[in-house]
């Protein structure tokens, strides 16, 4: 990954942990409808975003992503009810914490996305690549190997 | 004090001698000045070794969650129905008390295996701040008077108010009188000062982003990973840590600072609405890593975001496995 780093034609790897039953179906469907985004995120898919453990996040910026987006079904909309709302609570706290020890914010994205929002998808990945982009290269927790 | 102590060690001998409790968890006079060590006492002439004093600093909790675990594992090849319960009596200040209440919400063991001795407490000394008043030498002697201690070194005594060396968590400490009461001995104290309680981290907040990844670097780079922090925490009681788990391997076991950051990261993290800023941990690591930044962060988010404070209150659920349709959410992106 390093050598990319110091190439000007760098682009960021951005880590998508989503949920299968929303998320995920949302990045089919905006397959499926030919909708076009930047192809710097790769998708992991997770059965729920209550299933998404704080340390994927840390984890995967240690291992060198450059960002981390995490996306699940709205509100109400859980598969098994509410594991994103237990989910929210965690996140908030996640993203709270990575900025107060000096994370820049935008490196972790929450968001949620339905199985009919391809559209959506799509726009949350050109945003998150974006702000991404502005941040450079991932420096902090990032482990030199 | 001598008072509590008094009724302390009466209070422990009644329960003993009537074989209401197995075991008494307190603290006893450690073979160094400054120092008490926990004492496990079975046998009701030994009350005597109790004391109660503001050098009582480990959060006793831990040791109620061990003994009743290892005395239930002890009897996974006796029958059902003639395994026995081991009940705990424990001096319990506020954190303390706290700490219980968390295991007591976690499941951790019934309310009926713990009998709570509560013990008012107005703070306890910080080793740390003690090494800083006589520029780390060696403290031969202490005493405390009123509220004065006085520390003999070989190059002399020297007498510091107690306010100034108590510990940072004792100063704004919110909840100093015990929650979880069986048998409470003395007054209750009066109470700290906690309105500046988040005074800290707000400062810290409002320090520029690279100064406070600075901080945390710096800070990150002292730790040795001993775990004492860990070894010494009520709420970090799993019996395989993540830190030495290997599959999966969260933590590397090389020398990368990073390892010690992510370490360092998780542990605080699983503190979640379950920090009760009794200090252990700080108190206990040898590198004097600045953890009590962090771990109040968690605190402060807790109550601001969720109304939560750790262990405060045995009815209000643990903070992450609860939750209400309306918490905030303005930390979620929109692409519109
Ligand atoms: S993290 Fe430290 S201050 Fe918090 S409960 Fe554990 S030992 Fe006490
Ligand atoms: S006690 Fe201190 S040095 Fe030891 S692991 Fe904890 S923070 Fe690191």
């Amino acid at each position: 990954m390093a050598e990319n780093k110091s190439n000007e034609n760098w682009t960021p790897k951005i880590v998508g942990i989503v949920c299968n039953w929303c998320t995920y179906a949302g990045a089919d469907l905006a397959g499926i409808s030919r909708i076009q985004y930047p192809p710097n995120v790769r998708l992991i898919r997770v059965p729920c975003t209550g299933r998404i453990n704080p340390f994927y996040v840390f984890k995967a910026l240690q291992e060198g992503a450059d960002g981390v987006l995490v996306s699940g079904c709205h509100p109400g909309e859980c598969h098994y009810l509410t594991g994103n709302l237990s989910a929210r609570r965690k996140f908030n706290m996640v993203k709270n914490f990575l900025s107060y020890i000096g994370v820049e914010p935008n490196r972790v994205t929450f968001t949620w996305c339905s199985a009919s929002e391809g559209e959506r998808f799509s726009k949350v990945v050109k945003g998150v690549t974006e702000m991404v982009k502005e941040l450079g290269p991932a420096t902090k927790l990032v482990k030199k190997l | 004090m001598e008072n509590i102590e008094k009724q302390l060690r009466e209070e422990a001998k009644k329960l003993l001698a009537g074989k209401k409790v197995d075991v008494v968890v307190g603290y006893e006079q450690g073979t160094l000045p400054l120092q008490t060590t926990p004492c496990f006492i079975e046998n009701p002439d030994d009350v005597e070794k109790l004391v109660w004093n503001s050098y009582c600093s480990q959060n006793l909790a831990k040791f109620a969650h061990d003994i009743i675990h290892q005395h239930r594992e002890s009897q996974a090849r006796v029958k059902p129905e003639e395994r026995t319960k081991k009940i705990v009596g424990i001096v319990a200040r506020g954190c303390t008390t706290r700490s219980l209440i968390i295991h007591l919400q976690e499941r951790q063991y019934g309310r009926d295996e713990i009998v709570v001795l509560g013990v008012p407490c107005t703070g306890y000394i910080s080793k740390k701040k003690i090494a800083i008043a006589v520029d780390g030498d060696e403290i031969l002697e202490s005493t405390v008077t009123g509220d004065t201690i006085s520390l003999k070194t070989a190059g002399g005594e020297k007498k510091v108010p107690l306010g100034n060396v108590l510990s940072d968590s004792c100063i704004t400490c919110r909840f100093n009188n015990p929650l979880l009461v069986d048998v409470m001995i003395g007054e209750a104290a009066p109470a700290m000062n906690p309105d500046g309680e988040y005074d800290d981290v707000n400062a810290f907040e409002n320090l520029p982003i690279e100064e406070r990844w600075q901080y945390f670097t710096k800070e990150m780079a002292k730790c040795i990973r001993c775990f004492a922090c860990r070894n010494t925490c009520p709420s970090c009681y799993c019996k395989i840590c993540f830190a030495e788990q290997s599959q999966p391997t969260w933590i590397g076991v090389g020398v990368d600072e990073t390892d010690v950051q992510m370490f360092q990261m998780m542990r605080i993290f699983h503190m979640v609405g379950r920090c009760v800023d009794c200090g252990s941990c700080v108190e206990v690591c040898p590198m004097g890593v600045d953890l009590r930044k962090f771990l109040k962060k968690l605190d402060k988010d807790g109550f601001e975001l969720f109304s939560h404070r750790a262990g405060a209150d045995i009815d209000n659920p643990p903070l992450l496995s609860s939750f209400l349709m309306e918490d905030k959410e303005d930390f979620i992106y929109d692409p519109e």
